[in-house]
């Protein structure tokens, strides 16, 4: 009975979606965005989602969101156009599709290649949709159950997956990174006492610091430099013949798909894990499991099929903490939490009591925004092919007037730009050191969240951690995380490899 | 990001300053209330809103140590005799000169100055217009030796500005002209253009001069279609509205 509620609620979304034309207008004009965003090298899904935000601020939540979300999931697919055409990622979410996208454009079936990376994507992006339907009341029921201690644990376990799976160089600064955004967001007036914390006397920094020109300066500034201070020119773009749907080879390889969104759904359900860890993982999972990984890397289609899934499957994937628990999935799930916020939605275990339609609504918007999203890449991929041609020292200086403007709009303070500033300088030096931005983002985000759940369950224990042992999930949380911790020491690993040498030794003696 | 061996050698710094960034954070969050009355209300040391602060500046001061102690194990000791060999020896000099930190000073004395001298004080229009002229006609033509005039002329453009708002001199002046800062800014623009098209001419190239007029051409709508869309569509007000955005007020809304 509760099911065919459902399905009624959802059918009423989205048919509402589809008969309002002024929806139906920012649905496609948010996925063209999307797809523009992803497909130019150096602008990223993230910042397409961060300048939007600044839009949508005058516009009534559900059309807010599906602006964001239909410019997340284009963003996501877009970025496939220049790893088959030029060989330079759109997006690090596409990085894995340039290893056999552009072997494919360059034998001439570039348009074959858009063509299943399209049809892959919508795939991928309607699976996750089934998972954030079905997975969520379950997730959001259990979460119902969390005290104060798992709550501060979870956004802590988050901080560190996402430092430890995002960092490009050691780990630990994948966690210096997360507990620098917590300390960001210790700035200003804690919530239990009200006491003034790092504020200098300055009355703007007394009600904290403003998450979204925050996550502007982190994701928009360091963009910026790099792409201009390091001459970025993009390659010639090979030829694009006609798009293809490819349906015929989608349906051969359908298992290889479910897996592939499986893959892109489960690493979205991470913590701050990205849409590029998950094209990497499955395009991994995909020639480890072909009969014929030597043609990997040389224009495979189950290799772009394999990555476009999963980078898009993410996407619905990194939906469900963020609606059930309040902990982004993804860099772009951070920018969506912080554009929920400003509309006065706060995700959560009680989402479904103050907002009850609300994940429907998501999930409805996700299957429209990947329908949009197959009919504007099959009808206007060669349009936006053109779009590669614009040069990066043109639209960046325009993108920096964006990141400006919108992050002075979300407040109207001008104090948000001195913010957002020195934040994206600091972050351009730490991403050239190697340190990760996804981690400060996420730490950011949840660190009102892990300071007041601390603080609040050190009340209602008396100062007691026992209740940290004595609660099975907060037990389960505290082990994973001393997991993890305790797996980056050098000791471990070396205890493991021996382990693991003395296994492979014992099998073969007895073999 | 940089080769390993240099990330290694960075992250002896980036490490110490972790460190000290820790302490910093630890030693504030000592002086707060811990034990002690805050509004009225005897605090325990679990409620403090130190607590929280003192965990994180702890945790920051542990990792930037492990992070020194793991580049020191890649580096030797002897890395950091080199590094200070480094930043004292002419090889620094060569390194803050190189065409890409030129760059970088350039795009971060662009981006400084329109946020923090620009935008408070100019009309929005004319600010990000210069802004815009001013920063594609230095990036745009990918030449280093025309980088270099360019941005010491926006120096020079800016530094005078400055003089002129430190001084007064525009606040006086708006007794006897409206908008001072605004018309300053106006006539910066044409100056930079001509200025950026002479060195561009001099280079004798049309592809150059193709691309300075492509460029001037987007300075100039992108700042009044961005500033269009956000003033009358989404209704935020500008940042400062000065004399551009009063004409447009008044065109838009037939103020006449």
């Amino acid at each position: 009975m509760i099911i065919l509620e459902r399905i009624s609620t959802f059918s009423d979304i989205l048919l509402g979606i589809a008969s309002q034309p002024l929806s139906l207008a920012v649905l496609f004009g948010s996925v063209f965005l999307g797809i523009v965003f992803g497909a130019m090298p150096g602008l990223t899904s993230t910042l397409g989602v961060a300048l939007l935000t600044a839009l949508t601020y005058s516009m009534d939540t559900p059309l807010a969101m599906v602006c964001l979300l239909a410019i997340y999931v284009g963003g996501t697919y877009g970025g496939s156009y220049a790893s088959i055409l030029i060989n330079i990622p759109g997006t690090a979410a596409a990085a894995a599709t340039a290893m056999d996208g552009y072997p494919l454009a360059c034998r001439g079936e570039g348009g074959r290649a858009i063509g299943l990376t399209t049809t892959a994507s919508a795939i991928g992006t309607v699976v996750s949709m089934l998972f954030v339907v079905s997975i969520s009341p379950l997730i959001s029921k259990f979460a119902l159950q969390f005290t104060s201690f798992e709550f501060f644990l979870l956004a802590f376990f988050g901080i560190l997956i996402s430092g430890t799976l995002t960092s490009p160089d050691l780990v630990i600064k994948g966690w210096i990174a997360g507990f620098l955004g917590l300390f960001l967001a210790c700035i200003g007036r804690d919530q239990l006492q009200f006491y003034p914390r790092f504020t200098f006397g300055f009355s703007d920094l007394e009600s904290g610091i403003e998450v979204v020109p925050v996550l502007i300066g982190a994701f928009g500034i360091p963009q910026i430099i790099s792409v201009l201070k390091d001459k970025f020119t993009m390659g010639k773009a090979q030829k694009l013949q006609r798009i293809i749907p490819e349906v015929g080879t989608v349906i051969r390889n359908f298992p290889a798909i479910v897996r592939s969104a499986l893959v892109g759904v489960g690493i979205g359900a991470v913590p701050g894990i990205g849409e590029d860890i998950a094209g990497w993982v499955s395009y991994g999972t995909a020639k480890n499991t072909s009969k014929h990984p030597e043609t990997f890397g040389k224009g495979e289609l189950k290799g772009v099929l394999a990555s476009e899934t999963a980078n898009n499957a993410c996407v619905g994937g990194a939906m469900i903490p963020l609606l059930n628990l309040g902990i982004p999935g993804s860099p772009p799930a951070a920018m969506l939490l912080g554009a929920l916020m400003l509309h006065g939605v706060t995700p959560g275990p009680m989402i479904t009591f103050e907002h009850p339609t609300f994940i429907l609504e998501v999930a409805a918007i996700l299957l429209m925004a990947s329908m949009a999203m197959w009919v504007t890449g099959m009808l206007l991929a060669k349009q936006v092919v053109k779009i590669l041609r614009i040069p990066t020292q043109v639209f960046m200086p325009v993108i920096g007037v964006l990141c400006i403007i919108g992050s002075y709009s979300l407040g109207l303070n001008i104090f948000n730009l001195y913010l957002m500033l020195p934040v994206g300088i600091i972050c351009y030096f730490l991403t050239a050191m190697g340190y990760p931005i996804a981690p400060l983002v996420i730490g950011v985000i949840l660190g009102p969240m892990a300071d007041e759940n601390i603080r609040r369950a050190l009340m209602v224990s008396q100062g007691s951690f026992m209740p940290v042992f004595q609660r099975p999930v907060s037990l389960i949380l505290f082990i994973i995380i001393v997991w993890t911790i305790v797996s980056q020491l050098p000791w471990y690993k070396r205890k493991t490899a021996a382990l693991k040498q003395a296994l492979v030794l014992k099998i073969k003696g007895s073999a | 990001m940089m080769d390993k061996d240099k990330l290694r050698k960075a992250d002896l710094f980036s490490g110490g300053a972790i460190v000290l960034a820790g302490l910093f954070i630890v030693s504030q969050a000592l002086k707060m209330p811990m034990k002690d009355s805050w509004g009225g209300v005897q605090n325990v040391w679990y409620v403090s809103p130190a607590v929280f602060p003192l965990f994180v500046g702890c945790t920051i001061v542990l990792l930037g140590l492990l992070l020194v102690r793991t580049a020191l194990k890649h580096t030797g000791s002897r890395a950091l005799a080199d590094t200070a060999r480094f930043f004292t020896g002419p090889a620094f000099r060569e390194f803050l000169t190189r065409p890409s930190n030129i760059r970088f000073y350039a795009i971060l004395v662009l981006l400084v100055s329109f946020v923090f001298i620009m935008i408070p004080r100019i009309d929005f229009f004319p600010a990000a217009v210069f802004f815009l002229v001013a920063f594609i006609s230095m990036f745009y033509p990918d030449d280093d030796g025309l980088l270099k005039p360019l941005l010491l002329f926006y120096l020079g453009q800016t530094g005078v500005l400055v003089l002129c708002m430190a001084t007064g001199l525009l606040e006086r002046l708006s007794g006897a002209v409206p908008y001072p800062g605004d018309i300053l800014v106006l006539v910066y623009i044409p100056m930079f253009a001509w200025f950026a098209r002479s060195r561009i001419r001099a280079l004798g190239s049309g592809e150059q001069m193709r691309k300075f007029h492509t460029g001037l051409a987007v300075a100039l709508i992108a700042p009044i279609a961005v500033g269009m869309a956000f003033k009358y569509l989404l209704l935020v007000p500008m940042p400062f509205e000065g004399m551009v955005v009063a004409l447009m007020d008044a065109v838009w809304y037939f103020e006449f």
